[in-house]
């Protein structure tokens, strides 16, 4: 039987998307509390005026949290489970399969994602296109997380490594850059570290579109072609790595 | 017979900072279509290398493989499109029902819903998972759960099936069960792939039977075939009577507790039955048993100590 492109991501997307939160809805719940957990942290410190901040960091944090749990499932399905060796010697090639998981990651972040859109109609002022700036900055950033991801599940034999790594890769990717507060809040030397991130730059474009920090045309593009540039760098990277046959 | 797999002097080495090993040698083999090849071996053997190459997950060093006449460096795909594999430890997502695991491995593999749905349903009745086909995999035994996967691949359309280890860690009764799955799972033409490093599987399942050992094919061919080829294939155990040293100019001897055994040839096993009627010694008889092919041809006893990856 010949490869189905379509009929195999559906299927990848039922097994690891739906029908484990389906059975448990701790995986669901599992996925929100990092950003629902900042959001709640933010009101209480901040008060109300930085709800907003909670509402864009969140959705970046959602979009993030992608990576991580990509990375954590595919080290589970080849070291553990060798569900990826029995799916090497099916029809289904490698970039399907990439692709699926990383959308059947995407079904986790729905929810969560939904709520923050929600609430961003009640608190956030967006210029016009906003929206659209946004779902292209997190579309972008979801291809960098899940390129990121399935990179360094490449380096893992053992699922235990892989989620030690997590946290570490979430401080550098989600605590530095200025995901929940405007980057003119960090210390002048932390700066030019923040920006290495591309959250950062995906925080920067979400912030503004949201009209929470000023955001003119030209900064628009520059923080989306560096956006871009990660992604497809990173991108280029995990297809580098993409190991379906070991050598 | 046309062949469904055939080998030639495949090696793979693996290497490693200052050294290497050779899990495969030269190891040449040829499977006819429609048979159960039982590839035997000890732990550390070569079989997961040499499945899992020609399975298309590992690369050989060097020699080919070719799968129903695909050669499966150059032209993985089209093998991909005609097998099915269950590695050695597989283990199906616990959240899952039988009916799920086989519905969407087949919908993965391309399978129409209609299709998959049909599929799924005879290979869930096919091997008496009917009872358990909503159940999810976390409250199923470990013979359920392995019959579980030899469901998914056996509704497949695959013509090769590779199996590694599939009963390993089961007891008895599982362990039955599950080759009971597997001799379904032979349906017209379809090839079944097969390793253990248990006998009685090996010779239960088997048509024909490939002995590695230390990553060099020992022997190849059907029991008999086997049989054939080891120097005594008698196996004669003795109750007293005879001391050690006059046994072993019969053949070669062991002791098993309080009793020796010896394996000798078809002259020398008369003879010794003679003797034995003679003396009045109980004496049992009788052709070797796979497993004593095995230790004439290894020199050792199977062990459990090492594994695959040992060596990898």
């Amino acid at each position: 039987m010949r490869e189905n492109k379509l009929r195999s991501v559906w299927a990848i997307i039922s097994l690891n998307g739906f029908l484990p939160m389906k059975r448990s809805p701790l995986f669901l719940i599992n996925t929100l509390t990092s950003p629902f957990s900042f959001l709640f942290f933010l009101l209480v410190v901040g008060g109300s005026g930085y709800l907003i901040y909670g509402v864009s960091g969140g959705m970046v944090l959602t979009t993030l949290s992608i990576g991580t749990s990509l990375q954590g499932d595919l080290t589970h399905y080849r070291a553990d489970l060798k569900f990826q060796e029995m799916v090497v010697a099916t029809p289904v090639k490698e970039g399907t399969f990439v692709a699926a998981m990383a959308l059947s990651e995407l079904v986790y972040s729905i929810p969560g994602m939904a709520v923050f859109v929600i609430l961003s109609f009640f608190y956030a002022h967006y210029i016009l296109f906003g929206g659209v700036v946004i779902l292209a900055s997190l579309i972008l950033l979801w291809i960098f997380a899940s390129a990121l991801g399935f990179t360094l599940a490449t380096y893992f034999a053992d699922v235990r490594e892989s989620f030690m790594v997590a946290p570490i890769v979430s401080i550098f990717l989600s605590v530095v850059p200025p995901v929940y507060y405007p980057i003119t809040r960090l210390p002048a030397y932390l700066q030019p570290i923040a920006y290495i991130a591309p959250t950062t730059w995906a925080a920067r474009l979400v912030q503004g579109a949201m009209g929470i920090t000023p955001l003119t045309l030209p900064e628009a593009l520059l923080d989306g072609g560096i956006l871009l540039a990660a992604a497809i760098i990173l991108f280029l990277i995990a297809w580098k790595k993409a190991q379906w046959r070991e050598t | 017979m046309p062949q469904a797999l055939v080998a030639k002097k495949v090696c793979r080495r693996y290497k490693w900072r200052g050294g290497h090993h050779d899990a495969l040698t030269d190891v040449s083999l040829e499977v006819p279509r429609g048979t159960i090849l039982g590839l035997i071996g000890r732990n550390g053997a070569g079989k997961t290398t040499f499945l899992r190459i020609a399975s298309t997950t590992l690369l050989p060093t060097s020699g080919e493989v070719r799968v129903l006449d695909h050669d499966v460096v150059t032209e993985a795909t089209a093998v991909r499109e005609r097998i099915a594999v269950i590695p050695q430890e597989a283990r199906p997502f616990y959240w899952m029902t039988p009916k799920e695991l086989v519905y969407y491995y087949l919908t993965m593999r391309g399978e129409s819903r209609a299709d998959a749905a049909a599929k799924t349903k005879d290979a869930i009745a096919e091997l008496g998972l009917n009872s358990w086909e909503n159940t999810v995999v976390n409250r199923l035994s470990g013979g359920l759960r392995r019959k579980a996967m030899v469901a998914m691949v056996m509704a497949s359309d695959a013509d090769v099936l590779f199996l590694d280890e599939p009963t390993t860690g089961l007891d008895p009764v599982a362990r039955r069960s599950v080759w009971e799955a597997i001799r379904k799972a032979t349906k017209a033409n379809r090839t079944i792939f097969l390793t253990t490093h248990y006998l009685d599987e090996a010779e239960s399942l088997s048509d024909r039977l490939a002995l590695l050992e230390g990553g060099h094919l020992l022997a190849s061919g059907s029991r008999a075939d086997l049989a054939g080829r080891v120097r005594r294939p008698y196996r004669v155990v003795v109750e007293g009577g005879f001391s050690e040293e006059e046994l072993k100019s019969y053949g070669e001897v062991g002791r098993v507790g309080d009793r020796l055994m010896l394996f000798t040839g078809e002259n020398e096993a008369r003879e010794l039955s003679k003797q034995a009627l003679e003396k009045g010694v109980r004496l049992s008889l009788g052709p070797v048993s796979l497993e004593d092919i095995f230790l004439q041809m290894v020199g050792q006893e199977i062990s459990v100590d090492a594994t695959e990856e040992d060596y990898a």
